[in-house]
C-alpha cells in the first residue's frame, strides 16, 4: 500500500488544489454547523472539526434528486431524458464512521440485480478521503460496537491519520492511489506506521459508549410481539430527524412535478417514522402507530439488514442520539432489547 | 445495463370496462419500441409499475398471460391519483411501464400437480394470467386437473366475463363462478367463496391451492383448505403493500426482512408463517 507523510498545514492547500481540477466536497463552517459542501479552489475547508452536522450520504444519495425528465407531446406526457449526472469528485475529510456508511449503502444500492444507476455513478466517480478520529469527537460515539473503528478505513479510498506533526496518508484503494500526486512525495516510514498503530489503539480504547449491537440480533429474531415495543415510542414526535441525520437510512419517495409542458420525476428522502410512509390507497396501514414504526426502525438496523446483508445498518456516529428532540437514545433501546 | 427506474414507453391500445360500476377497467398496452416487448418477458404473478408522467406510478399485477403476444394487460381499479388519471385516459395515449417486477406464481412447483385456483372480486387479475398460461396449447399437459373457484359480490362485478364463458365450454377445466347475490338474469351459483370451496371440496392429493382475494375472503377460505388437508406449503397467495421503487430499495414494503416487491409478492403460507405479520 502506498503511504505518504504530509505536513499538517498543507492539508487545506491539497483540498483546494484538487478543487481546481475536480469537484471537491469538504467540511465548511456554516453558521454554527460544519457541513460537507462543494468548495472551489478559493474555498475554505475547515478540518479542525468534530463531525459534520449532517451525514455526508447526500453526496451519493441527495436529499432530492431528479431521476428523469418528461415532456408534453400531442399524445400525452412522454419520457424525454434520463437525468444521471456524476462529476469526477472527491469527498475530502469524512470521519471513518461516515465512510463506513458508504460500504453499507453499497450493499443495497450496488446489487447485481437492480443496480441503482444514480447512486452507483456517483460512488464510482467519487474518491472518499477519510480523516481518522484520533480522539473520539463525542461522548455519544459508539462506532466500535457496530464494526467500526475511530481510525478505520472501511469505505474509504484514502485514510488520513494525524500522527503528531504530520498526517499519515494511506492509499487504500487504486482509486485513492490515482490522487497520490496531490500528496507530495514524502514516503512514510515504519516509524509512522508504528505511531499510527499506537494512536489507533488508544483511540479505540477511548470510545467509552458501548452497546450490545451484535447480541440483540437473536433476541430481535423472536421478539417481534414483545410488549417492550410499547415502551419506546410514547414521546416520539414522528419528526423523522433520526432518519434524516442517519448515514445509513436510505428510504425514499418518488414523486412527479410538472411546470408548463415539462416535468421531472424526483426521488427524495422519506422516513419510516412518518404515518404516510406505508399507508395504502385503501386506507389500510400495516404500521398504524408509532409503535410499529419504531419497531421497524430498530428491526431494520439490527435485524433485517443483518438478515439481508450480514451487516448492522448503524455506524455509531451518534447523530440520532444528539438530534432527537425528545432524547430517544438508540443506545438505550439496544441495551433494553439485550435484556429481553 | 437497463436503468430499472426508467419506464418503457407504451401506448394505451385498448380499454375494456370490466364491471357495471365502471371503476374497474382492463388496459391493454403496446410497446412503442417493439424490441421492448422481449425485454418485458414476464411470468404470471409478476407486476409492473404503471407510470403516468406528471402523476406518478402505481404497482399493478399483470393480468395478461405471456402466451398473449404483442401486448400486456393490466386490470385496474380506480382508487388513487395514478389509477384515477389512468381511468381518464383515451386509447392512443402515451405512458410508461416498468418491470416486470417481483417473483411470480411458482410455475415449476405447480407443474405436474392438480391446481386449485381461488379468486375473489378484483384480486382475480394475476390468477387470470396464470389460468390463461396453463391452458394455452401444449402448456395444458404440464398441469393436472385445474379447478377454478371465482366469486364476486354480484354478476356485474365479475371480471373477464367473456373469458369465463369460454373457459366453461372447455372439458379440461372445472370452472365454478359464484356471486354473493345474483340478479334476475343470473343462472349461476350463489354463495360466498369459502362456502363454494367447501362444496367443490377439491382433493388435496398432489394439489396446490393458489388463493387471492380480499382479506375477509382469505380469512374464511383458509380454514376450508386446512380442513381439506392442504398443507401450508401447498397454499400459495400474493401480498400487496404500498410500493414506490419496486426493486427493494425505497424501504417501505418490507414484511420482516423480505421486500414484497422484490422477494414477493407471491409467498406460500409456510413462508408467510416465518415472516412477521405486518401486512
Amino acid at each position: 500500500m502506498e503511504k505518504r507523510l504530509i505536513k499538517k498545514d498543507t492539508l487545506a492547500g491539497i483540498a483546494k488544489k484538487m478543487a481546481g481540477d475536480m469537484m471537491v466536497w469538504a467540511p465548511v463552517k456554516k453558521e454554527d454547523n460544519v457541513l460537507f459542501e462543494t468548495i472551489g479552489k478559493d474555498g475554505e475547508p475547515f478540518f479542525a472539526y468534530l463531525n459534520s452536522k449532517n451525514a455526508p450520504k447526500n453526496v451519493f444519495f441527495p436529499h432530492t434528486e431528479t431521476l428523469m425528465k418528461f415532456t408534453r407531446t400531442p399524445k400525452g406526457m412522454a419520457f424525454s431524458s434520463e437525468a444521471n449526472k456524476a462529476n469526477q469528485s472527491v469527498l475530502f475529510g469524512v470521519r471513518p464512521c461516515d465512510a463506513h456508511s458508504f460500504a453499507l449503502l453499497d450493499k443495497l444500492f450496488d446489487q447485481e440485480k437492480y443496480q441503482d444507476a444514480y447512486y452507483v455513478a456517483k460512488r464510482q466517480n467519487t474518491t472518499v478521503i477519510a480523516m481518522a478520529c484520533v480522539k473520539p469527537p463525542y461522548a455519544s460515539c459508539f462506532c466500535t460496537s457496530v464494526d467500526g473503528e475511530p481510525v478505520g478505513s472501511e469505505g474509504a479510498d484514502i485514510l488520513l491519520t494525524d500522527i503528531g506533526g504530520d498526517y499519515l496518508a494511506e492509499f487504500i484503494t487504486s482509486k485513492g492511489e490515482k490522487l497520490a500526486q496531490y500528496f507530495g512525495d514524502a514516503k512514510a516510514d515504519a516509524a509512522a506506521d508504528a505511531k499510527k498503530a499506537e494512536i489507533a489503539a488508544k483511540a479505540k480504547e477511548a470510545i467509552q459508549s458501548r452497546i450490545p449491537a451484535h447480541e440483540v440480533k437473536p433476541i430481535l429474531d423472536v421478539n417481534f410481539d414483545n410488549p417492550f415495543w410499547n415502551t419506546i415510542h410514547g414521546k416520539c414526535l414522528a419528526c423523522g430527524t433520526c432518519t434524516y441525520m442517519c448515514p445509513t437510512c436510505h428510504c425514499f419517495d418518488i414523486s412527479d412535478e410538472v411546470k408548463g409542458a415539462d416535468g421531472i420525476r424526483l426521488r427524495s428522502w422519506d422516513s419510516c417514522m412518518f404515518p404516510l410512509f406505508t399507508k395504502e390507497t385503501s386506507g389500510h396501514n400495516p404500521r398504524p402507530s408509532q409503535k410499529e414504526r419504531w419497531r421497524q426502525r430498530a428491526m431494520h438496523k439490527f435485524k433485517y439488514y443483518v438478515d439481508n446483508f450480514n451487516a448492522i445498518a448503524c455506524v455509531g456516529c451518534g447523530r440520532c442520539v444528539m438530534s432527537c428532540p425528545v432524547n430517544i437514545d438508540i443506545r438505550k433501546v439496544v441495551e433494553d432489547i439485550s435484556k429481553l | 445495463m437497463q436503468n430499472p427506474y426508467i419506464p418503457y414507453p407504451v401506448v394505451v391500445d385498448k380499454i375494456i370496462t370490466e364491471v357495471d360500476t365502471k371503476d374497474i377497467k382492463t388496459f391493454r398496452f403496446k410497446f412503442v419500441n417493439p424490441e421492448d416487448e422481449q425485454k418485458y418477458a414476464y411470468i404470471p404473478g409478476q407486476f409492473g409499475e404503471l407510470s403516468i408522467y406528471g402523476k406518478g406510478e402505481s404497482p399493478i399485477g399483470i393480468a395478461s398471460s405471456p402466451t398473449q403476444k404483442g401486448y400486456v394487460e393490466f386490470t385496474v381499479q380506480k382508487a388513487g391519483v395514478v389509477t384515477s388519471a389512468l381511468h381518464e385516459m383515451e386509447e392512443g395515449t402515451l405512458m410508461g411501464l416498468r418491470g416486470p417486477l417481483g417473483n411470480s406464481w411458482p410455475l415449476e412447483f405447480l407443474e405436474g400437480k392438480n391446481i386449485v385456483i381461488v379468486g375473489g372480486g378484483f384480486a382475480f387479475t394475476t390468477l387470470r394470467s396464470l389460468i390463461n398460461y396453463m391452458i394455452y396449447g401444449d402448456n395444458r399437459k404440464r398441469f393436472g386437473n385445474i379447478t377454478v373457484i371465482y366469486g364476486a359480490r354480484n354478476p356485474g362485478l365479475l371480471l373477464y366475463k367473456d373469458e369465463l364463458i369460454e373457459w366453461q365450454k372447455r372439458d379440461d377445466l372445472n370452472i365454478n363462478v359464484t356471486v354473493d347475490k345474483g340478479d334476475a338474469t343470473w343462472k349461476g351459483k350463489e354463495g360466498f367463496v369459502p362456502a363454494v370451496c367447501k362444496e367443490v371440496a377439491p382433493s388435496k392429493e398432489n394439489a396446490v391451492a393458489v388463493i387471492c382475494g380480499p382479506p375477509v375472503m382469505i380469512r374464511f377460505t383458509l380454514p376450508v383448505f386446512f380442513e381439506l388437508g392442504f398443507s401450508k406449503e401447498n397454499i400459495i397467495t400474493s401480498l400487496e403493500m404500498r410500493m414506490k421503487c419496486g426493486i427493494g430499495k425505497c424501504g417501505r414494503c418490507n414484511v420482516g426482512s423480505k421486500y414484497v416487491c422484490k422477494d414477493g409478492p407471491v409467498f406460500s403460507l409456510a413462508e408467510l408463517d416465518k415472516l412477521t405479520p405486518e401486512y
